[in-house]
């Protein structure tokens, strides 16, 4: 066999020469040290040493174009590029160099030359073109590179040939149709081209996408299909894109598993409803192409993904048989038996929602228990079931039970009660905006003296329950019996926001307006902000600066002034509208 | 009015401190004074010019602290200030004569000047009628700041309008006449329809046979605005193809979509450099699909092969009581600011002329950023970038807010633009 001689020739040579080997291997770190420490010049002559002993050595050749390139002296490589092509003639590298000194030099046919030399050596290969076209694309000759593609396409008598280089010098030019047409050969050859195909596409202006999406859906095979399907995704239509990669799966040769499962990874890092749905979708779509057992919890997912975009008979489909299937992974049964009591109480079965709890909890978490019955308890308050809301509940001493006890409290009238558990509960119960609800609602009772006010209690839950009129009309009612720093101005402000938003400004404007006393400091600067608001949605727009104005100046130390200036803006045109 | 005789070498810029030259007349004996902080105590630094621009549209008089707590300003605490920065939310410091005083020797004693504000500039922003009024970094900052400007375009700059106006901004406008070298790459997109229909059409009503004629003598009647004393400001791509239309004098520079014949192939040697303002020398795109005029711009935004990174600028220091111009121009809390893209970013220095002034730079990098410069009576300056606060700004993006950014470096720099033709002119020291 061949190997051991060969082994043996390269021992001698090793053995025979030892000096100069010894000198080239001294060289090669001395030129990078020189490069890499930014001396240019001395990295030079480092590497043409190198290159004298050794002239088709390719990492001395590219060391020399690197540093060349700093001085401005891309072109002085020829000489050592045509050495290393005498010492090498098929070496995709020193032609590569070459290529790049020509461009250096502005010697368009001496390029052409060279890639004509070297496409003859590696006939069918595309690499002398592709070489060719980014030489003169980097010597700023957008023109020649085209040529060189359109070149090596004709003789390689291939129209996918260099596809991606077309389509990414069309990008370069915004000429999005042309990087369509080119994208799509060029991943069917290369499926690895997808991603970039769909990142340089995915940047076309909205009105180009049209033209885009025509020309992906002229082509019948799958490539193009999962294409259009994931700029779909990325302009925003999510069910679109999942339509468009449905009508190719039949044709998609064993791909259509990894297509769907990319596309649930694309879809997942969006929160509207619609990829949500299209998530639950493309989930079911996976389960139905899996064993049973695996894909049962394909099937939860595709649950909770219909869930949370308020799909819920496409949740409870999902749901069908798997929380009481004792064969099904207890992982999966406890996500199952957990989505489909959040798909009850969503239903607003509460009921059932209770029992099928007491049922599947002991396949729960803990956590995942105390989780679900709080959501419970929380739709029991929002049906105005106080007293069932406070059974299920029992004695929760989480801050999240307190935050939960704080709402049963205020909505029977118990204000003391509700401000303690309220306070209890902190700041971190619950999400963000529950924290911030609570606050609204500590601000609001502060100034009422009372300790209960069952009226209050009431118009309040009216309010949770969405019925806003009831709410606004109790609310000014309440009013009328508190005095107006005491928390008149207060519910009154309240009541009045709650008309504005039901579209009734006349009545909002007119309870502002008595909110916005001088009596009542501390509200007052909310309710101006609140009018001079309104006014400006009415278009009296002098009436909202006079407003915002008096604001400003009346009250300088209100924590609302900066909102009230950027109010003044926007009514005088001094910042666009947001 | 000859102001720019105001910033002749060689003034001496002490009237403020110096006892035998006139000082401001007291504003009152029973209000104090009120000095409006230009440093990090400002809590809205654009409203601040906006401030002290009211006060001189009022008949009042300011003065501009160069160099102090980042070029403060000096206003009577009248009912009417007072008020307006209260509004404004400007932050503003009573002062007593004492302390007035105190701050006059500290002025005196460094490289610090105080500059007399007494008249509110007339100024014009040179945009097409139907131009948003959010794609505009200068409209939107005299919009913030409350200062009172108006749009003019084509046919007010050809009927001598400019003679009103003190002072002129222009934007992005391509005065090649080639729509921003956009026509091929946006075909289709409707506002480019109607950028191409309304400047067609204004071409013809001005009697002019192609757009890029008449975009070169409204250059040229703004190169004559300047040479009659006005104060030109231009940013992005204006400062460009303002200097490529002055140049072109005989040359067609534009593609053959604009004025239906091709640029000429020598174009780049047949340019007129000595009708520029500020460069010379520069090499032009020949590419027509290609969104970039010339090597002028030292960052190339479209051109992804050649586009360069963002870095940040540099402001120079300039001594205030000699080169008390320069020194208005780059008041600032901030040295060193973080840079924009626009059409045209920056200016390769190479191809800068030898007698301008640079502003700002970016230290180490082969363009500047900023620059100023004489014309006749009157000076120009240019700013590369598009938007300070939206350094990647693209066609289409949601417009800048600037109640968001009211410490903004970049927009202070425009602001200086406007408040320093109101500097009063000074005596030469004979």
């Amino acid at each position: 066999m061949a190997p051991a001689p060969r082994t043996g020739v390269l021992l001698l040579l090793v053995l025979g020469s030892p000096v100069p080997a010894q000198g080239q291997h001294a060289t090669v770190p001395r030129a990078f040290e020189l490069e890499r420490r930014g001396n240019y010049e001395a990295a030079v002559d480092a590497y043409r040493e190198l290159l004298r002993r050794s002239p088709g050595d390719v990492s001395a050749l590219l060391g020399l174009e690197r540093v060349l390139l700093p001085l401005n002296r891309s072109a002085e490589i020829l000489p050592d590029a045509r050495a290393a092509l005498a010492s090498d003639p098929a070496s995709p590298a020193a032609h590569g160099v070459a290529l790049r000194a020509w461009a250096a030099a502005d010697q368009p046919d001496s390029m052409r030359a060279v890639a004509e030399r070297w496409a003859r050596l590696v006939p069918g290969d595309e690499a002398p073109y592709r070489e060719w076209g980014a030489a003169a694309l980097a010597g700023r000759r957008r023109e020649a590179s085209l040529e060189a593609y359109r070149v090596g396409r004709q003789r390689l008598g291939r129209s996918d040939a260099l596809a991606a280089e077309m389509a990414q010098l069309a990008i370069a030019d915004g000429d999005y149709a042309t990087a369509a047409r080119e994208w799509v050969p060029a991943v069917r050859r290369l499926p690895g081209y997808r991603i970039t195909a769909v990142a340089t596409l995915g940047h076309a202006p909205a009105f180009k996408r049209a033209e885009i999406l025509r020309i992906l859906g002229a082509e019948s095979d799958f490539v193009a299909r999962r294409l259009e399907s994931e700029l779909r995704v990325k302009w925003g239509d999510p069910l679109g894109g999942l339509e468009a990669l449905e009508s190719g799966l039949d044709q998609s040769r064993g791909q259509g598993m990894d297509a769907l499962r990319a596309l649930v990874d694309q879809l997942r890092m969006l929160r509207t409803r619609d990829a949500m749905l299209a998530q639950g979708r493309a989930l079911e779509m996976i389960a139905g192409r899996m064993p049973p057992v695996q894909a049962s919890r394909v099937r939860l997912e595709a649950a909770q993904a219909y869930s949370a975009a308020g799909d819920r008979d496409a949740a409870r489909r999902m749901l069908a048989g798997l929380a009481d299937d004792s064969t099904a992974p207890s992982a999966v049964a406890s996500g199952a038996a957990g989505a489909l009591v959040t798909v009850l109480i969503g239903e607003g079965k509460l009921d059932e929602a209770r029992r099928r709890l007491t049922d599947l909890g002991p396949q729960m978490t803990g956590e995942e228990q105390a989780q679900l019955t709080r959501s419970l308890v929380a739709a029991y308050i929002r049906q105005g079931e106080l007293a069932r809301a406070d059974s299920a509940l029992g004695r929760d001493s989480t801050i999240e039970g307190f935050a939960l006890s704080g709402w049963i409290k205020l909505y029977r009238g118990d204000l003391e009660g509700a401000v303690q558990a309220f306070k209890d509960a902190g700041p971190y119960a619950g999400e963000r905006a529950d924290a911030t609800r609570r606050t609204v609602l500590l601000a609001l009772l502060q100034p009422i003296e009372a300790d209960t006010l069952p009226a209050l209690g009431a118009a309040l839950l009216k309010l949770e329950q969405g019925d806003t009129i009831a709410a606004a009309r109790e609310l000014e009612a309440v009013a009328e019996t508190l005095p107006v720093a005491k928390g008149g101005a207060e519910m009154r402000l309240l009541a009045g926001r709650l008309s504005e938003g039901r579209g009734d400004p006349e009545l909002a404007e007119r309870l502002y307006r008595a909110a916005a006393s001088p009596e009542a400091p501390a509200t007052a600067p909310a309710a101006e902000l609140a009018l001079a608001e309104l006014m400006l949605k009415r278009q009296r727009t002098g009436e909202a600066v006079t407003q915002l104005e008096h604001l400003i100046l009346t009250y300088p130390e209100s924590a609302l002034v900066p909102q009230a200036r950027r109010t003044l803006d926007q009514a005088r045109g001094a910042v666009p509208r947001t | 009015m000859r102001r720019r005789e105001f910033v002749r070498r060689g003034v001496v810029g002490l009237a403020a401190v110096a006892p035998g030259l006139p000082r401001l007349p007291p504003f009152g004996r029973a209000a104090p004074w009120l000095l409006v902080p230009m440093d990090d105590a400002q809590s809205d630094h654009l409203k601040a010019y906006g401030l002290a621009f009211r006060l001189l549209e009022r008949g009042g008089r300011a003065e501009w602290f160069l160099n102090y707590r980042g070029g403060a300003f000096l206003l009577p605490a009248d009912a009417a200030t007072s008020r307006d920065a209260a509004l404004a939310g400007v932050t503003a410091e009573s002062l007593d004569d004492g302390r007035l005083a105190e701050i006059r020797g500290e002025i005196g004693g460094g490289n610090m000047d105080a500059v007399p504000l007494e008249k509110a500039p007339k100024v014009a922003v040179y945009a097409p009628p139907n131009a948003a009024p959010w794609d505009d970094a200068v409209t939107m900052a005299l919009n913030y700041a409350g200062i009172k400007f108006e749009k003019i375009w084509d046919p007010e700059v050809a009927g001598q309008g400019l003679r009103h106006y003190d002072w002129l901004h222009l934007h992005h406008e391509d005065f090649t006449g080639q729509y921003s070298k956009f026509f091929l790459n946006y075909a289709g997109a409707p506002w480019l329809v109607e950028m191409v229909q309304q400047n067609r059409s204004m071409a013809k009503r001005l009697g002019f046979a192609s757009v890029p004629a008449e975009k070169r003598a409204v250059a040229v009647a703004i190169e004559q605005y300047v040479e009659r004393g006005g104060f030109l400001f231009a940013m992005c791509t204006a400062t460009e193809t303002l200097d490529l239309a002055l140049a072109a004098d005989g040359v067609d520079i534009a593609a053959v979509y604009a004025d239906g014949s091709p640029m000429d192939p020598g174009a780049t040697a047949a340019m007129r450099w000595d009708r520029a303002l500020a460069f010379q020398d520069a090499r032009l795109e020949m590419s027509p699909t290609m969104p970039v005029y010339s090597d002028i711009d030292g960052h190339q935004v479209n051109s992804p092969d050649r586009r360069q990174p963002l870095g940040s600028f540099t402001l120079f220091n300039f001594s205030a009581k000699i080169d008390p111009v320069a020194t208005m121009l780059v008041q600032n809390h901030r040295q060193v600011i973080p840079d924009f893209y626009g059409l045209t970013t920056s200016f390769t220095r190479r191809r800068l002329k030898p007698s301008i002034t640079v502003l700002a730079e970016e230290p180490g990098a082969p363009w500047v950023k900023y620059i100023h410069g004489e014309r006749g009576q009157g000076t120009w300056t240019f700013l590369g970038g598009h938007d300070p606060e939206d350094p990647q700004h693209q066609i289409g993006d949601a417009p800048t807010d600037l109640s968001l950014h009211p410490h903004s470096p970049g927009y202070r720099l425009i602001l200086n633009n406007v408040l320093f033709p109101a500097a009063k002119k000074k005596e030469l020291k004979t």
